[in-house]
């Protein structure tokens, strides 16, 4: 018997850690290297954990309650209605109140937002509108809209860095941001004490920092996946998050429906997925995955070189412009179009971000904001630089909306990519959101004290 | 053009002829030699850019093969043979080249597709076209994601697979650019520039080189690229640029890159041909021409400097002579004009011994002796002359003096005779003395007048009126226009006299009186030669600056003898006379300034010429 209890008491023992192990701790600095500006809007990972919206987008990509409460439609979408938490603090201790959320949603877009109106009524915030915006809160959970205190900063804290957020901004230098925990967050302190972002890494830097434990998270893009599983990096990945897509002017030679049809028709998508990014995106025809919507397959993907070659005929050999928006990869997936468009008759010409004029072609990354399919479509069309409610969320009629999108050729799907990050051995509970963005309030590190 | 001139002309032509001779002869040589040495760096620098050019190929080569013979390049031919997914090599060109400093590098499949293109990383399962050469390091033109095209030298090689080294998996084809840095790393003389040109088309093949114009590939001054970038003046370049690429073969010429002489370039264009012979590029050679026009200016420059210099030392020397040699000969010539006017007394300087002092001493000499001559001659004439009047005086005094001695001896012989006969020879013998003591005064008065000729009194006399006048003295009748019938004892009537005047007055500045008698002795004389009669015309007119006063006469005429002696005094052609009259018609006329002369042949009549200067009709 004392022979069971003494073994009793050793497996207990040894369980003990395992549980304290699956428990996560307070503390710590999570280390984190990105490519880019963290700071940068949108998407900017450090205006995630800063700043908050009136709604937020969960894991599995649905919105759900942040500064607002509730919120209801009225007058056929036309008007909104949210009624903000109380007690919330900015990380200053001003107290957020309606007045600031409008102020600070009034300096995002100024003339340029969804809606028409938005003004301050009680603790809510009303938003009035000419046509109908059926997706607002899922809008408003967008990186976009998120809610800064502005008017407020000293001279130590950069503009709009003033948020309701996890965590709070403490300083920034030598390309180092430095975020600590907001112990009085309405979402509760995180476990983590603070944040290191360290920016301008390059994604081979980054890798080598986790490889050697210097750094905790790194960016691992979609057509380095295959090469991050060969080098053993853990790897989290995320579902579709970003439609690779073209978007074509409408303007100058490309006014002509059937120049823009002989574009579509010229892409070879395979090369895109197979080769640039290495077989980790999925080649679509549709602007929704298949995920979301089930009629993807409708879309074709196949290219037609001869009937790009019928569609273009005899048309002026006018020089287009192809842009890319994003790093080598993107640009990389810029020239394979430019050879494919030359493939088809056309003059095009490869044009670096900014530096051309007039762009008839760019290439770009839509992010997947929701995973209501209704509500991602009209993200996505706004990304897209089309915006229109969409009203009807039914798949008939969402499927007719995108049909109709996409015969005027004006946007382009080729591939759908994952989000996916390398995380060192001490990170726990790191989740992806919906778009890909890390969860990193949640995330906790082992070895934390 | 006088002596001097000539001399200091043909001194300045010596010097200019023989200093552009030189200066000529230099010019064509320093250019020679200049040439040369252009045409020594162009060669040396040929040699020396194949030398770079080979080695640069050597080392593309050997980063090739670098490449082909890791371990790591096997592995990726072994990878792909294995999974036939050349997927996760599509960067690998790009790290490979980065690694072995190329600027090209390719790496393609058996099949001909690219695996990975480090130039142009998009370009992954297109086919490279490109014919493999037979050399193992050619040039080639490959085209870049801008759509622009670049020259490189390239260098191909199999890669085997790391299990089977003898297969071929993967063909790797890596080069370096043919650029502004190749260029720059080319040694060049100093004032050597070296420049690089492209088509921006694909450039024709061989066989199609010699068929195509100049005109199909058009030259662009901005593809004519040099170490520094850009080419001064490039399109000066395109014609010799062009002549390379139409025809294939080494070109020379001299380019003016600007409009001055310092800017020119001795040129060659090299072409740069790929592995099937067309060419690819042309190379261009350009040495600097400013030396050589330096050193050609500087030479000119003193050649004009020498020739100015020359010129001066001409005109000195021409001075110089001068002053040795045509001076005196001017001063001797001057001499000799005045010896001409009259003047015999006229000496020059004698300087030397040369022959100019000889002609000086001579001409000093000549003159003496003229002056010696002249003055023997007039005192001779003097003599002759005393003797002549005082023969014509002892002739003239003779006459009256005969008779009066035969009246004196008669009267003394008369004395002896009775009263009345004394009486009568007494009265007949006195009146004869009267008559031959008056015709001594007369003879004595012309003497005296002609010894004492008045200065004359000149006044504004029309030459027509004083010719009428003479006229109307001797001619009365004809002056009146009254036909008068001919008396035989009266000379004047048997004389036909005609007055020809001019028709407008003809001045003159002369003394009436004097005048009138010079007229009146030739109108006189005229008679006398028309001892039957004959026609006398008396005629004024102007000549230029004169007046011409003419007296011509139908007598017997004189000789040329006679002629010469006319205005000797005392020499007379008539018997009676004093032989003073056409002296003194001489003396007049030279008091007035006027010049006499005689035109008259045996025979034929003799007109007197007088020529008087002519004033205008103001009063003087």
């Amino acid at each position: 018997m004392f022979r069971q209890i003494a073994i009793s008491c050793l497996l207990t023992a040894m369980a003990l850690p395992a549980v304290a192990h699956t428990r996560p701790h307070y503390g710590g600095t999570l280390r984190v290297e990105v490519e880019g500006d963290p700071w940068q809007r949108p998407g900017g990972l450090a205006r995630q954990l800063v700043l908050d919206g009136l709604t937020a987008t969960s894991v599995d990509g649905n919105v759900r309650p942040a500064l607002a409460v509730e919120w209801k439609p009225e007058n056929d979408n036309h008007r909104w209605q949210f009624k903000l938490r109380s007690d919330v603090h900015f990380h200053n201790g001003t107290l957020v109140s309606s007045t600031n959320v409008v102020a600070a949603l009034t300096a995002i877009c100024g003339a340029g937002c969804p809606w028409t109106t938005v003004r301050a009524v009680g603790s809510s915030v009303i938003f009035l509108s000419d046509a109908p915006l059926p997706s607002l809160p899922e809008l408003l959970a967008t990186d976009e809209y998120r809610i800064a205190l502005s008017g407020a900063e000293d001279g130590a804290l950069p503009a709009g860095s003033i948020g309701t957020g996890p965590f709070q901004f403490v300083s920034f230098s030598n390309g180092v941001l430095l975020l600590a925990a907001n112990d009085n967050c309405w979402q509760g302190r995180p476990f983590l004490d603070s944040v290191e972002i360290h920016a301008h890494r390059s994604i081979h830097d980054q890798w080598l920092d986790l490889s050697v434990g210097r750094a905790d998270l790194v960016e691992v893009p979609a057509e380095q996946l295959r090469h991050a599983h060969e080098q053993r990096l853990n790897v989290v990945v995320s579902g579709p998050a970003s439609l690779l897509a073209l978007t074509v002017s409408d303007t100058g030679v490309l006014s002509n429906a059937n120049l823009r049809a002989s574009i579509a028709y010229a892409i070879d998508r395979s090369a895109l997925s197979n080769v640039i990014f290495q077989k980790q995106g999925e080649i679509t025809g549709s602007l929704l995955p298949a995920e979301l919507t089930g009629y993807s397959f409708l879309f074709s993907t196949e290219r037609d070189l001869n009937k790009a070659h019928e569609l273009r005929g005899g048309a002026s050999s006018q020089q287009l412009t192809i842009v890319a928006e994003g790093g080598p990869e993107m640009q990389l997936a810029a020239q394979r179009m430019a050879l494919n468009l030359r493939d088809a008759g056309f003059n095009i010409q490869v044009a670096s971000s900014g530096a051309a004029q007039h762009v008839d072609i760019t290439l770009r990354k839509i992010a997947l904001e929701s995973s209501e399919p209704g509500p991602a479509l009209e993200l996505m069309l706004r990304k897209a630089g089309s915006p229109a409610p969409v009203l009807e969320q039914t798949p008939a009629s969402l499927y007719k909306i995108e049909r109709q999108i996409l015969d005027a050729h004006m946007v382009i799907p080729l591939l759908y990519l994952p989000c996916a990050y390398g995380v060192g051995g001490r990170v726990r509970d790191l989740r992806l959101r919906a778009d890909g963005s890390p969860l990193l309030a949640g995330a906790s590190l082992e070895d934390a004290p | 053009m006088n002596l001097r001139q000539k001399l200091l002309l043909l001194l300045s032509l010596m010097v200019a002829v023989i200093l552009s001779a030189v200066t000529w002869t230099v010019l064509v040589q320093i250019r020679q030699v200049f040439e040369q040495r252009d045409q020594e760096e162009t060669a040396l620098f040929v040699s020396q850019f194949q030398r770079e050019f080979q080695h640069r190929s050597a080392e593309v080569a050997a980063a090739v093969d670098r490449i082909a013979a890791s371990e790591r390049m096997r592995n990726v031919a072994f990878e792909i043979a294995q999974s036939g997914d050349a997927a996760p090599y599509v960067t690998e060109a790009q790290t490979l080249a980065q690694d072995a400093q190329l600027d090209f590098l390719e790496v393609t499949g058996p099949d001909g597709k690219i695996v990975s293109s480090a130039q142009w990383p998009a370009r992954f399962g297109y086919f490279e076209s490109y014919v493999w050469a037979d050399q193992a390091t050619f040039l080639k033109t490959e085209d870049l994601v801008d759509g622009s095209s670049a020259l490189g030298i390239f260098a191909f090689r199999a890669v085997g697979r790391s299990d089977s080294p003898g297969a071929q998996a993967l063909i790797l084809l890596g080069g370096k650019r043919l650029d502004k840095a190749f260029l720059a790393d080319l040694p060049t003389a100093p004032g050597m520039q070296i420049a690089l040109y492209r088509h921006e088309d694909q450039a024709p093949s061989a066989t199609q080189q010699g068929h195509l114009g100049p005109d199909m590939f058009p030259f662009d001054s901005k593809r004519l690229i040099g170490a520094a970038g850009e080419v001064a003046h490039a399109d000066r370049y395109g014609p010799l640029i062009n002549s390379a690429f139409h025809s294939g073969q080494q070109a020379s010429a001299i380019l003016y890159l600007t409009d001055r002489r310092e800017d020119s370039v001795s040129a060659t264009a090299i072409p740069l041909k790929g592995e099937s012979g067309n060419v690819l590029a042309v190379l261009t050679v350009a040495i600097s021409r400013g030396g050589m026009v330096e050193a050609q200016r500087q030479i000119r420059d003193i050649a004009y400097g020498v020739g100015v210099g020359g010129i001066v030392l001409a005109i000195v020397a021409s001075l110089w002579i001068a002053a040795r040699i045509s001076r005196p000969i001017e001063q001797l010539a001057r001499a000799a004009e005045q010896v001409a006017e009259g003047d015999w007394d006229t000496r020059v300087a004698e300087h030397g011994r040369d022959e100019i002092g000889v002609l000086a001493r001579s001409f000093n000499h000549m003159t003496g002796e003229l002056s010696a001559q002249r003055d023997r001659l007039v005192q001779t004439e003097r003599v002759a002359a005393w003797r002549e009047l005082a023969r014509r005086l002892a002739h003239e005094l003779k006459n009256p003096l005969f008779p009066l001695q035969l009246t004196v001896e008669n009267l003394v012989r008369a004395r002896e005779l009775p009263d009345a006969e004394f009486d009568e020879v007494f009265r007949e013998s006195t009146r004869t003395l009267g008559m031959e003591i008056a015709n001594l005064k007369t003879i004595i008065g012309r003497f005296s007048d002609f010894s004492r000729m008045p200065r004359p009194q000149l006044e504004r006399v029309d030459a027509n009126e004083a010719l009428r006048r003479v006229a109307a003295l001797y001619f009365p009748a004809s002056m009146r226009g009254v036909e008068q019938k001919v008396d035989e004892k009266k000379l004047e009537l048997k004389i036909d006299c005609s007055l020809k005047n001019a028709s407008e007055p003809l001045w003159i500045d002369a003394d009436p009186e004097l005048l009138h008698r010079a007229l009146s002795n030739l109108v006189l004389n005229a008679m006398d030669a028309m001892p039957d009669g004959g026609s006398l015309t008396l005629s004024a007119q102007a000549r230029q600056e004169d007046v011409e006063i003419r007296v011509e006469d139908s007598g017997a005429g004189l000789t040329p003898e006679e002629c010469e002696r006319l205005f000797t005094p005392y020499y007379t052609t008539k018997e009676h006379g004093t032989g003073l009259g056409l002296a003194i018609v001489q003396s007049v006329v030279a008091d007035h300034n006027g010049a006499i002369a005689v035109e008259s042949r045996e025979g034929g009549g003799a007109t007197f010429v007088i020529t008087l200067p002519r004033v205008d009709g103001s009063i003087s």
